[in-house]
């Protein structure tokens, strides 16, 4: 094990606590959604040449990979906003990797080639956060859906990469980065953020697989997935 | 009540669609409500969504039971206004296409989420007077337009007659409740009221293909207004009565009509609804004209086709029912030259007449607004003729080609396979040597309306003299009326068979003097038939504050179709006296 500090051992084990607290709510979480009966379609398959309800579920699950699956996100304006989508979740993929592999392994994240690869993803999915900031609050119709939590979720994370850009930029000594209390005060939002998450909206990643595959699975059964273009 | 209903509408699907959307704004501009209305923000899908998210956070979700302020939750009861604007946006904003659906990164069935809100407000009794109408009768008669057995049996014959007629022979009679037979066919009532030529051409086909196949006296709507209401109760028993009378009958399947919401309801959802355990196989008629021509049994000649066609895909078929190969297979095989719209197929803008707009007469502006979309795509393709296989589709097509001014005609699949159908020398008719022209060839009755007395009553005056001119060569004496005072007036004093009636007029319009006529004991049992340009005034067929009318042409009016509705009406009610 590394070297630490009692602030940062301390913070350390409230954010394994807290990680341990996140995966019971979360459990909870899909316990609760698996207690809803599961709509079954008796009827035949839409069309035989075409209705594949396990192609259908696969198509839909993997079409967060595919931009020209979806007219959302194949027209221009749409693709950028994809791209966006891309570079916020790798932003916050970078963002729990370095608050994890910071308590068990450190020094992985400086060696360069990792540490700015981190660094690169953090500062683009802050960047990419303001921007959808200043997009959620000022275009009329995302302020008409939005609710407090989409809001102090996005500000949360937009804090959570700015943090956590600085705090990798102190794992590897760079941009005069150098107290400690950067890392002790990101594992501290990332605990807060670990206990929200299970709360808010930024749950979604935990039915994203189900979402996705119930309208894999019907739409294929019925032959309309994967989407036909002519 | 409202929250009970709305426990027993949460299942996985439901519950994951409530709490997977993220509010990203992605469905935004695939809904043609928001590219209609860009400035109106409550267009946008996942706000229509979130009118029952709210209900389901206040009372299902973790946060929203004690922070529902954070969350957007909502509590119920709701004020009655609050009721009414929820009506007007689940109803009245959402024709509950699917579209938003395809485009949700999440895989939120935001159109499912609008049909519970139309469920939970449909069980409390708050939505637009013609779904509250036409559920009522889909319930009590077994229809959704009020058709009674007899005049259902009537049309049936009448139609029957007609091919008979035409083919110059008795074996092509429309064969009704035959126990034993292998296909059972179900159609929309449209077909019956305001469309019978469907049905002729439908069994022309049948018996072109030397098919052994039945109408069922009931359990013949295929349609299903438990689709649009929400009601799954309704739902299921529509689709019953269709699979119970197949199962009475015997038959190998059921082949459903060219109705997008009727094949959806019927082929698919009607099966979880009713609860079926073992459905009877079932299709639309589109894969049975289809196999007709692959397997032989029909042959048909696309040069009796020969314009530019485009399709129109049904949101119903296409996205809810993956169909839309075959529809093109056979539009190709029966026509000349096919144009595709774009875009097409799964990704299909909505006719704008679906999730039962067609009944919300008090909605049709907007409709017609949010049709723009639509009517762009259609102009496009240059196509004059507009081919699709959904009788609402039909309707909302036709409105929007009026409103749009696009000039195209619209027809569906069956029209174009009767038409170009070559007959075999055992089938043609008698008199008729060319092949293929079955479908078109008339009975040459001179005067079929010799001895009837018409009113017609518009306020345009080259309008009455047009029509006064058809009714007179069909040897009608005909009577006039420029508005809705003199109309009733004319109607006590003249007594005639039948009223042709305008429904736009100043003063005292159509609709007021319709209901008028109809509450009026000299003239309530006089049949009326409606010739109207305005597609709002359908709600005298689906609000029916009184009986509805016997006839319903849109304009610009076809000669034929008015003489022979005009003379099969008149003729009806008289053997009905009798």
């Amino acid at each position: 094990m590394h070297e630490v500090s009692p602030a940062l051992h301390t913070a350390e084990v409230v954010h394994w606590i807290a990680l341990v607290v996140m995966a019971i709510v979360y459990t909870m979480r899909i316990r609760w959604l698996l207690s809803f009966n599961l709509a079954k379609d008796k009827s035949a398959p839409g069309n035989p040449g075409q209705s594949d309800k396990q192609r259908g579920a696969r198509w839909s699950f993997f079409n967060v990979a595919m931009p020209w699956s979806m007219e959302s996100t194949r027209k221009p304006k749409g693709f950028i906003f994809y791209m966006s989508f891309v570079i916020f979740h790798m932003g916050v993929v970078a963002g729990i990797a370095l608050a994890f592999v910071s308590t068990i392994a450190p020094d992985f994240l400086r060696i360069p080639v990792v540490g700015y690869t981190t660094l690169v993803f953090l500062v683009a999915a802050f960047l990419v956060s303001v921007y959808r900031v200043f997009r959620r609050a000022l275009r009329p119709l995302m302020r008409l859906i939005s609710t407090p939590d989409d809001y102090f979720s996005l500000l949360m994370l937009t804090a959570w990469f700015g943090l956590g850009a600085c705090t990798q930029a102190y794992l590897m000594g760079i941009w005069g980065m150098t107290s400690e209390t950067l890392l002790v005060a990101y594992l501290y939002l990332t605990s807060f953020f670990l206990l929200y998450v299970p709360f808010s909206k930024i749950s979604h990643y935990l039915y994203y697989p189900f979402t996705r595959t119930y309208i894999g699975r019907a739409l294929g059964q019925r032959g309309s997935y994967p989407v036909v273009r002519g | 009540m409202m929250e009970e209903q709305l426990a027993k509408k949460l299942n996985r699907q439901v519950v994951g669609s409530l709490v997977g959307c993220v509010h990203c704004g992605m469905c935004d501009e695939s809904c043609h409500y928001v590219l209609a209305f860009p400035d109106d923000h409550k267009m946008t899908p996942s706000y229509k969504a979130d009118q029952v998210r709210k209900l389901f956070k206040a009372n299902h979700d973790w946060t929203g039971s004690v922070f529902p302020w954070w969350v957007g939750a909502d509590q119920v009861p709701l004020s009655d206004d609050d009721l009414e604007t929820l009506k007007d946006i689940a109803f009245g904003t959402c024709t509950n296409c699917r579209r938003c659906t395809l485009s949700c990164p999440m895989g939120v069935d935001t159109a499912t989420l609008n049909r519970v809100m139309r469920g939970l407000l449909t069980h409390v009794g708050v939505m637009p007077e013609g779904v509250r109408v036409v559920s009522k009768d889909q319930w009590e008669l077994g229809n959704q337009m009020g058709v009674l057995k007899e005049d259902y049996i009537d049309t049936i014959e009448w139609m029957s007659e007609e091919l008979e007629e035409d083919l110059g022979h008795n074996d092509a009679a429309i064969p009704l409740e035959k126990k034993g037979s292998k296909v059972m066919y179900c159609i929309n009532p449209r077909e019956v009221k305001y469309d019978p030529r469907t049905i002729k051409e439908a069994a022309l086909i049948f018996h072109t293909a030397g098919e052994d196949w039945t109408m069922p006296e009931e359990g013949w709507d295929n349609t299903n207004f438990g689709l649009f209401s929400g009601d799954d109760g309704l739902g299921g028993a529509c689709a019953k009565r269709e699979y119970e009378k197949a199962r009475e009958l015997g038959v190998d399947k059921i082949v459903i009509s060219e109705c997008g919401h009727g094949f959806r309801s019927t082929r698919f959802e009607g099966v979880n609804w009713a609860g079926e355990t073992e459905p009877v196989p079932m299709e639309s008629s589109v894969m049975t004209m289809l196999n007709y021509i692959k397997d032989g049994k029909i042959k048909v000649d696309k040069t009796k086709n020969p314009e530019k066609m485009t399709f129109h895909d049904s949101c119903n078929n296409a996205r809810s029912g993956g169909f839309f190969e075959e529809p093109r297979e056979l539009l190709r095989l029966v026509s000349m030259d096919f144009q595709e719209m774009y875009p097409n197929r799964a990704e299909n803008y909505c006719c704008t007449g679906g999730g039962g707009a067609m009944s919300m007469s008090e909605y049709t502006p907007k409709r017609l607004q949010s049709a723009k979309v639509k009517a762009d795509q259609i102009r496009a393709t240059g196509a004059k003729t507009v081919v699709t296989s959904c009788h609402n589709c039909v309707d909302g097509l036709n409105d929007l080609i009026k409103h749009y001014d696009l000039g195209c005609e619209v027809k569906q699949l069956v029209n174009l396979v009767a038409n170009a159908l070559v007959l075999d020398d055992d089938k043609k008719p008698a008199e008729v040597a060319e092949p293929g022209e079955i479908a078109v060839t008339k009975v040459a009755v001179e005067e079929p309306l010799a001895g009837r007395k018409i009113l017609v009553v518009d306020d345009e005056e080259d309008v009455r003299t047009f029509l006064t001119t058809v009714f007179e060569d069909a040897g009608a004496e005909v009577v006039t009326a420029s508005d809705g005072d003199e109309a009733v007036a004319m109607a006590s004093e003249h007594q005639p068979d039948l009223i042709s009636l305008d429904l736009s007029m100043p003063g005292k319009d159509g609709v007021e003097t319709f209901v008028e006529l109809r509450r009026t004991a000299e003239t309530e049992e006089i049949p009326v038939c409606v010739v109207t340009g305005h597609p709002e005034f359908r709600q005298v067929i689906y609000d029916r504050p009184v009986t509805p009318p016997e006839g319903y042409l849109g304009k610009p009016v076809d000669e034929d179709k008015l003489v022979a509705y005009a003379h099969h009406i008149i003729e009806h009610r008289e053997e009905k006296a009798n």
